[in-house]
């Protein structure tokens, strides 16, 4: 099952869209589910997302138009438990201990964050953290600009394989990763 | 009763002798074969050229299709990332290469939609397909190789992931909630297989697959699923254990062999449509003969532009496994499988069931006659059909 990881547009206000490189990768009928860390910020954006993928779960960043969205969400796929969250709300902004600490709390299998526009994958405890970074490389408090980026997982009944997109001097890179859980 | 019973021996006979008479099981069979101890899926094997004549060859050549099967559904409903990769270069999912195994793996996803759509409503009124088969695909049954192969249902099967949202109330008390409007339960319409399990049809799923894969010129086409339900169907209910287990892989076969007959996979081929070989000449062909055994009724036919299109090419591309219920097309198939000219005799079999309904089509204005042939009329016995239809041929 394919489930992509996005998030951190803000667009308009920083960005004035997606990479045209990733608009090309990412065509309908491939991804099933999107799940997305917020901060997108317009509606515009959303229904971008609903082209891509029937089933669309947003949290709700700091920059987001839309209150609706709740600020954390837990998904099941299969016997996984993800958990979603923007990470503006954890301080320090993308500290490991915290992050953990957040993971323990709402007992998931993966953690996924976004906010500080800096894409991370790290394993700890034989729990996965992912933040896919900023999808239009839009600044962000602590930086200047940042690299465009985002993720997408391939669930398999008892590993996830996760793929890197980024965009780094102006070429499409593409890292492969596995995590299985014990 | 006593010709039947004499018949059965002589079929019995033939079929035990080393080597297999197959003009004279061809004839015996023409008057629709026997269902006893599995004969009729063995005769069909026979017919459809799956199993040669010569018996000592049967067991080698049996296990040398199996395997080939086998084969080929491990080569072919594989997950991409799990085959040997030469090239260095890495695949991504989102890879439009067209060398890109998961830009093929999209691509058979189209197909796989439809075949997914057709073979979930094959003989509705037949529990048997939704039923779980005793013999599942290896591949698929083994928790193991659960991750390199992945059933072709859950492949295409859309879903929604399962989402609590996590609220804080004023006292600091977090609770989960979730959408039950957003999330429904896996509906119950076709409830499905616990894991490990597969229903009969998606065996036929398998089926049309694999052959929509190795065949990609003529893909699949709406309507060969009616055609593979029931051979699938007689030769998984074989008695014979043996034959059973490997109901799937002799179907695969047979079923090629079907629409490797002459004239019957072009049917379903549109670039051929308006050829000599396609539909419409046979459709044309159909109403030559009826011009040329019944003017009156074609007359009516022409007068109030009843085109062939309108029911004759169902008839003709799905061998008219849609017209008749279940056990009158076993029986019907019979006779054509049992003719050396299977299309040919298709035709005189259409063309009798129009002049069987000669009175009706007569009096009849253009939608109760179209009603007529769409739906049409099941008090007619089938071997009343076969034998009109015979009688069309020897004129």
């Amino acid at each position: 099952m394919l489930v992509l990881v996005i998030g951190d547009f803000h667009i308009p206000y920083r960005s004035h869209g997606l990479p045209k490189r990733f608009k090309n990768l990412l065509v309908p009928g491939r991804i099933q589910h999107i799940l997305s860390t917020g901060n997108l910020c317009n509606k515009e954006t959303f229904d971008y997302l609903k082209t891509l993928a029937n089933d669309v779960h947003v949290v709700r960043g700091d920059f987001d138009d839309n209150i609706e969205f709740p600020e954390q969400k837990i998904v099941t796929v299969g016997q996984f438990r993800i958990g979603l969250t923007h990470g503006h709300q954890i301080v320090p902004w993308g500290d490991k201990e915290s992050l953990t600490m957040l993971q323990r709390q709402l007992d998931v299998d993966v953690l996924i964050t976004g906010h500080t526009h800096q894409f991370e994958v790290f394993e700890e405890d034989n729990k996965f953290f992912i933040n896919p970074g900023s999808a239009t490389g839009a600044f962000s408090p602590l930086k200047h600009s940042s690299t465009p980026s985002f993720v997408l997982m391939d669930i398999q009944t008892s590993t996830i394989t996760i793929y890197i997109y980024r965009i780094i001097d102006n070429d499409l890179k593409v890292e492969k990763m596995e995590y299985s859980k014990k | 009763m006593e010709k039947y019973k004499a018949r059965l021996e002589e079929i019995k006979s033939i079929l035990n002798q080393d080597s297999i008479d197959v003009n004279k099981l061809r004839k015996l069979s023409s008057f629709s074969c026997p269902n006893e101890g599995g004969l009729r899926s063995l005769i069909w094997k026979i017919l459809l050229n799956y199993l040669p004549s010569d018996r000592k060859k049967w067991p080698e050549l049996l296990k040398r299709r199996r395997n080939e099967y086998r084969d080929f559904v491990r080569d072919m409903i594989i997950r991409p990332g799990y085959k040997e990769n030469e090239n260095c270069e890495l695949d991504h999912p989102l890879n439009s290469n067209p060398s890109s195994e998961w830009s093929s793996y999209f691509k058979d996803n189209e197909v796989l939609v439809q075949i997914d759509k057709d073979v979930r409503r094959l003989c509705p009124d037949l529990f048997f397909f939704q039923k779980p088969t005793e013999f599942p695909c290896e591949e698929i049954k083994n928790a193991a190789d659960a991750e390199r192969y992945q059933s072709l249902r859950k492949r295409v099967a859309t879903t929604q992931l399962k989402a609590d949202e996590v609220c804080k109330n004023r006292l600091g008390i977090t609770n989960f909630k979730s959408d039950p409007k957003k999330f429904k339960e896996e509906q119950n319409e076709y409830s499905y297989l616990p894991i490990g399990q597969e229903a009969h049809w998606e065996i036929v799923e398998r089926i049309l697959f694999i052959y929509a894969k190795l065949n990609p010129g003529c893909s699949y086409v709406q309507g060969m699923n009616e055609v593979v339900g029931p051979i699938y169907f007689i030769f998984a209910n074989d008695p014979d254990i043996e034959w059973r287990r490997h109901a799937e892989a002799d179907c695969f076969f047979c079923f090629n062999n079907l629409m490797g007959l002459e004239g019957v996979r072009e049917n379903f081929e549109l670039v051929l449509d308006n050829t000599q070989l396609g539909i419409a000449s046979n459709m044309k062909k159909l109403y030559d003969m009826v011009k040329a055994n019944d003017v009156a009724v074609y007359n009516v036919l022409e007068k109030q532009s009843l085109k062939p299109e309108f029911f004759a090419f169902r008839w003709i591309t799905l061998l008219l496994s849609q017209e008749f219920k279940l056990p009158e097309v076993i029986s019907l198939w019979d006779v054509l499988f049992s003719d050396s000219k299977t299309l040919d005799f298709l035709i005189h079999v259409c063309c009798a069931m129009i002049l069987i309904q000669r009175d009706q089509l007569l009096s009849g204005d253009f939608s109760s006659n179209i009603k007529t042939l769409q739906n049409y009329p099941n008090n007619v016995d089938i071997m009343h059909i076969v034998d009109k239809a015979k009688h069309l041929r020897k004129k």
